[in-house]
């Protein structure tokens, strides 16, 4: 278990117990008194009129799926993100493989624009679903 | 296995505290603004000495304990309990990779009765995170205050009242919209410093001198921005409103279960303020307190401990200024900024970013110094080309009165 990721794992633990904890003082501690007016729902004073349990606009559907495709879109721009200015990262791989393959020198540079390229032509795409999005009126609430 | 465990004792005991005082320091900020005097009676119990107020928060702690702990009768149980609960363990958890200071000299060791001599050669300074090693920092970070919104929704939905929903309902929608332009802010950060490791953030803004808020004036406007609406501060609170939805998806919970509940707000709050100090302005950082880990002194470890928590204490003062001096979105309008101005103006901000850098990079064999100073501009042209541009466009984009050219009261064949 000797991870860099235990502290962090125990500090989620400590965080669990101490939330546990708080509950359990309160629940401990605090009188209980139930009643059956106490226990509705409180919706300003008025009685409720049925339960929360209802069909709720599409909308927030379509934002949730909007999200997850931008989202996940983001998410494979980290490892380039990371990768692009790091001294382990790109331009040492592509002057590994070079090396190995016995390529000519000096395109390192030549293979980082074309990354740089592709990258940007990623981010152009996401745009692009953008734009398709916003015109077909999925962020448009009234 | 005791280092983590103090590092964690210090941090629960310090952010609870933290939350509990920052609350105070909350209600003087709104004293302040509105004119009047503030909580300034509880001191000192069964004395009359008043302190200032500064006995508040034990007081409501105390008053939160001794609550009723009340489950009413319609709520799904089992959720409705785990929803605080869930909420603020990771609100709690998410500062395991934050530094909440740079580092100690490796002399600390001898406190805890290893030999001087032994230290010096073998130990390294004593990082002030609780993780020092996970790379994944920002993702881990990320990871977690996504939790955030389930605690929120489900807190919502297992409530089973109409107003809790629809808190529970617009928080969501809220919370998900502005993670992405806080994820391109981010990772025009990661981009520029190579690497996820906040430390390391901070230390490459150290090496260089220079902050990212100077060099992606653009990217600190959106993350700021992205982060009040996260922390669902004042200008972005719709998850609550307490005029509109008394309270949203609390209004059913009392006692502890709220208390953990507002406590978990008051942190979220504190991690983007230390978030916008560790990414943007510097974290420890300021001029003349830069160098490398293994030299760091007594003296300058305690400073960069003042400056990070004076930084992230001003970011503070700066959200809870904010809150008493705006009005709240309505929902629409909300949705609007973060998909048509934050979203756009993040990805702006991550191409000039990268182009910004991978000209640097090209030029920095001819032009050396001045690449800075090309950059540094560039950045600022950009920053001011997108305020003009949303200023110019966002009447149009916020118009929401009913337009002649579109019949709005058909159903609207574009959805």
């Amino acid at each position: 278990m000797d991870s860099a990721f235990y502290p962090a794992f125990l500090f989620v633990g400590c965080a669990l117990g101490l939330a546990c904890l708080m509950y359990g003082m309160g629940r401990v501690m605090g009188p209980r008194r139930a009643g059956r007016v106490k226990e509705m729902p409180y919706e300003s004073g008025m009685d409720p009129i049925n339960d929360a349990r209802r069909r709720f606009d599409v909308r927030f559907h379509l934002v949730a799926i909007a999200f997850l495709l931008f989202d996940v879109e983001l998410l494979f721009l980290y490892p380039w993100a990371v990768a692009s200015r790091n001294p382990e990262g790109i331009d040492r791989a592509v002057a590994a493989t070079q090396t190995a393959a016995g390529a000519m020198r000096g395109a390192t540079d030549f293979s980082r624009l074309l990354v740089f390229g592709e990258v940007m032509v990623f981010i152009a795409l996401l745009a692009l679903g953008l734009v398709y999005a916003w015109r077909k009126g999925v962020f448009q609430w009234r | 296995m005791l280092e983590p465990l103090i590092k964690i004792a210090v941090l629960l005991g310090g952010l609870m505290t933290a939350a509990a005082y920052f609350v105070l320091l909350e209600r003087w900020i709104a004293a302040w603004v509105q004119d009047r005097l503030g909580p300034n009676r509880v001191g000192v119990p069964l004395t009359r000495i008043r302190l200032f107020g500064l006995g508040q928060p034990m007081a409501d702690g105390g008053k939160f304990i001794l609550k009723e702990e009340f489950m009413p009768a319609h709520v799904d149980k089992r959720l409705f309990l785990l929803a605080p609960i869930s909420i603020l363990a990771a609100a709690l958890a998410v500062f395991a990779v934050i530094p909440f200071g740079s580092v100690l000299p490796a002399s600390v060791y001898t406190l805890f009765g290893q030999d001087a001599a032994t230290v010096a050669s073998t130990e390294g300074p004593v990082p002030l995170v609780v993780a020092p090693g996970v790379d994944v920092g920002l993702l881990y970070v990320f990871a977690l205050s996504s939790i955030a919104v389930y605690g929120v929704i489900v807190g919502g939905w297992a409530s089973n009242n109409k107003y809790s929903f629809l808190g529970g309902l617009r928080s969501s929608a809220q919370l998900i919209s502005y993670e992405l332009p806080l994820g391109l802010a981010i990772l025009s950060v990661v981009l520029a410093s190579g690497s996820m490791n906040l430390d390391e953030i901070v230390h490459r803004q150290a090496d260089s001198g220079v902050w990212f808020i100077f060099t992606q004036p653009l990217g600190f406007v959106v993350f700021v921005i992205a982060a009040f609406a996260e922390a669902a501060r004042l200008p972005f609170d719709l998850p609550e409103c307490e005029q509109e939805l008394i309270g949203g998806y609390h209004t059913e919970y009392t006692g502890m279960k709220l208390l953990l509940f507002l406590v978990a707000e008051f942190l979220h709050m504190i991690t983007a303020a230390f978030l916008i100090v560790l990414l943007f302005l510097g974290g420890w950082h300021i001029w003349g307190l830069a160098g490398p880990d293994e030299q760091v002194t007594w003296v300058g470890a305690v400073g960069r401990l003042i400056v990070l928590h004076l930084k992230v204490t001003g970011v503070i003062v700066f959200f809870m200024v904010v809150r008493w001096s705006w009005p709240r979105f309505r929902f629409d309008q909300l949705m609007a900024l973060a998909w048509k101005v934050m979203l756009p103006l993040g990805m702006i901000n991550l191409v000039a970013v990268a182009i910004f850098e991978e000209l640097s990079l090209a030029l920095q064999s001819q032009l050396g110094g001045w690449t800075l100073a090309i950059s540094l501009l560039g950045s600022w042209l950009v920053c001011l080309g997108a305020w003009f541009g949303v200023a110019y466009a966002t009447p149009m984009i916020g118009d929401n009165r009913v337009r002649k050219d579109i019949h709005t009261y058909e159903v609207d064949p574009q959805i």
